[in-house]
């Protein structure tokens, strides 16, 4: 029962993963984007990471597709069913997909990523309790420091996205 | 559950908050800074900057003071082993600070001459600067992954910061997508190596594979596990982009033309070298067992890496892409260092010694072309440079000496870097890529001599097709700072004094 849950979901989740690439109108991609991030919810919810499967729901699915989702609508694109991909980019794509999937088969003929034995749990991944008591002592260097790469962003998004004065007036052509 | 809890309370002492000071100063000076701008009524506003620049000198100075250099340097971890304590870090930390000084003079220069906002610029340098002085001590995967975001997401903002040119926004735009693509390779394989350090199953795994020293432990028990070799090569090409080294140079000429002056000279310099201590802890630390894969793997990396730098610089015109391939090139050299530091351990300290004139060089160069051509710099050529020597005799003679430290030309610092990177190299008994570095410096010779050629020697070149006098068109000059003059002064002793006495690094051979 597991085993067909999981290959339910997996491959729910690549194949919603290659048509966010494929599809050619921007917002069906994002929405190819939420199937994605829930059938990777679901992977959680079968390894018993509940904490994570909800993080990934609110989070992913929820607030960042909904940002991308403004944008998109903001940016008002039209033209992206024009765009068609060059001869070149389809190759050398195909090309780098061939050269991983052999690289994947290679790694399942030596043995090296074949089934490993079911493995008993270190710490209950499902209890948020635990991810706080690391987040605030063990990793609290890093979680303060980023703090400090919000504020960062946050700066730069404003500088950057402000209106006011340009500074150069001797703007050129971009050739 | 109380047990639990002694045990987090006992992870919460090893929080040794003094033992990075600087950072938190320069964190704090950052956040000052904007709450200053918002308080401080607008004439009153040439404060913050005077602020930012002393408050800077004053760490540098109490970095220099109380570092490991003059004390008992013992090596400890702190932060439950996320950070590690050693000279070499010290030494980066004080690097990396004199970068972001230079940096701020720089771009305080820039902007004030264009109208660009100034106290963003150098609160986002700044912070910047704080996550790689923490990369440079990083002893733990999870943070060497948040600094370099920190830093990366730092130079997002500073290579578009002059918004009004297409260049840099373009540049700014090109570095957020293939940098955004280096870090998550970078984190697949770090994935990798936690999935593989993690399993119970095999010999030498940890509870917290994360760790440096146990997962050096864990890849020394299988140097063969395939996991382990695939997340090892997915981390270093993640690193490999953040140097520029081939295959993953092709954003360098278009970001380093598109960048305002002074980020171009902070990404040439300082976050290069961020990528290179990386290089130097990983492969000195957890990748150490896998000599046998790295060995062969570095190497055509850096041999691919000379030559494409130094062939793509020598038709160049432009001078920033032309810093930029030769940046490449310099790159080449120092992987050539890293390579040979698996047979000779101190060739990593021979790294660290070229960063710092490679520091000296660089920023005399920059600061220079911050002095002088149009307001577009993306534009400017080796044909702004022309007859520079009658123009301004300071200028060139500081670009000169520049130019050649750069080159290697026998009594300036820059000689002294390749020197010692060349006999680590020859000790290591790594002949063929000695031969292809050596072919390297002598293509390089042509460019960066062809640039001193314009400066000094161009009415004679044109005297030579025409006998006409033609007067030299480019923009002139901009009357500089005294402070301005003093700062390339110093950049241009210090690699006049490090080219005839080393003695003052000494310690670190």
């Amino acid at each position: 029962m597991e085993d067909i849950l999981f290959y339910i979901f997996a491959a729910g989740t690549l194949l919603s993963a290659f048509l966010m690439v494929a599809s050619r109108n921007p917002v069906n991609s994002a929405m190819f984007l939420i199937v994605s991030f829930v059938g990777i919810a679901a992977l959680f919810v079968m390894l018993e990471s509940y904490f994570l499967a909800v993080i990934q729901v609110l989070v992913y699915a929820g607030a960042v597709v909904v940002l991308f989702l403004f944008i998109i609508m903001l940016l008002d694109v039209e033209d992206s069913d024009k765009i068609r991909p060059k001869i070149f980019t389809i190759v050398a794509g195909g090309l780098a997909f061939a050269l991983l999937a052999i690289g994947v088969l290679g790694l399942f003929a030596s043995g090296a990523g074949g089934p490993e034995p079911e493995l008993p749990m270190r710490t209950a991944a499902s209890l948020s309790r635990n991810f706080g008591y690391q987040l605030f002592t063990k990793y609290m260097l890093p979680f303060q420091m980023i703090g400090f790469l919000l504020l960062a962003a946050m700066v730069g998004v404003i500088y950057i996205s402000k209106k006011g004065p340009t500074a150069s007036s001797d703007e050129p052509e971009k050739e | 559950m109380n047990d639990r809890l002694a045990i987090y309370s006992e992870m919460a002492q090893e929080n040794s908050w003094l033992s990075i000071l600087p950072e938190i100063s320069l964190g704090v000076l950052a956040l000052l800074l904007l709450v200053l701008e918002m308080t401080l009524p607008k004439e009153r506003q040439g404060l913050i900057l005077r602020l930012a620049l002393f408050g800077q000198v004053v760490i540098l100075l109490a970095g220099v003071v109380f570092s490991s250099l003059f004390g008992v340097a013992t090596e400890h971890t702190s932060f439950n082993g996320l950070l590690m304590h050693s000279v070499r870090g010290d030494v980066m930390r004080l690097f990396f600070l004199l970068c972001s000084l230079l940096v701020c003079h720089l771009g305080h220069q820039y902007a004030s001459r264009r109208g660009l906002p100034q106290v963003e610029f150098i609160h986002l340098v700044l912070i910047v600067t704080a996550g790689l002085m923490l990369l440079a001590q990083s002893h733990n995967f999870i943070l060497l992954f948040v600094a370099l975001e920190t830093v990366t997401v730092g130079f997002y903002i500073l290579v578009s910061y002059s918004r009004g040119s297409l260049y840099s926004l373009e540049a700014g735009l090109k570095y957020l997508i293939l940098g955004a693509f280096s870090s998550a390779i970078l984190l697949f394989g770090i994935v990798l190596l936690y999935g593989a350090g993690g399993n119970p199953q095999l010999p030498g795994s940890s509870g917290d594979p994360m760790n440096f020293a146990l997962l050096g432990s864990f890849i020394e028990a299988n140097p063969d596990n395939i996991l382990v070799l695939a997340g090892t090569v997915l981390v270093l090409c993640g690193v490999a982009f953040k140097i520029g080294a081939v295959p993953f140079q092709i954003w360098i000429p278009d970001v380093y033309q598109g960048a305002p002056i002074p980020v171009t000279a902070f990404l040439a310099v300082a976050s290069k070298a961020g990528g290179f201590i990386v290089l130097i802890i990983l492969v000195q630390g957890p990748f150490a067992p896998l000599e046998r894969v790295l060995v062969p793997m570095l190497g055509a990396i850096a041999i691919l890496t000379i030559l494409f730098g130094n062939l793509g610089a020598l038709s160049q015109k432009n001078v920033k892409r032309l810093m930029g391939l030769s940046g490449i090139a310099h790159a080449g050299y120092m992987l050539l260092g890293i390579v040979a530091s698996f047979q000779v351990p101190w060739a990593a300290n021979a790294v660290v010694f070229y960063l710092f004139t490679y520091l000296l060089a660089s920023f005399a160069i920059f600061g220079v072309m911050n002095n002088m051509g149009p307001l577009e710099d993306g534009d400017m050529t080796l044909d702004d440079f022309k007859d520079l020597a009658r123009k301004n005799p300071y200028n060139a003679a500081v670009l000169a000496i520049g130019l050649g430290s750069l080159a290697g030309i026998p009594p300036l610092a820059g000689f002294i870097g390749k020197l010692l990177i060349f006999i680590a190299a020859f000790k290591a008994g790594l002949y063929g890529l000695l031969g292809v570095a050596v072919i390297g410096v002598v293509l390089s010779i042509y460019y960066y001599f062809g640039w001193i050629l314009e400066v000094y020697f161009w009415p004679s070149l044109v005297k030579a097709e025409s006998e006409e006098t033609i007067e030299p068109s480019g923009p002139g000059l901009i009357p500089a700072a005294n402070s301005h003059r003093i700062v390339l002064g110093c950049l241009t002793a210090g690699t006049l004094i490090l080219g005839f006495y080393q003695g003052a690094l000494s310690y670190l051979l």
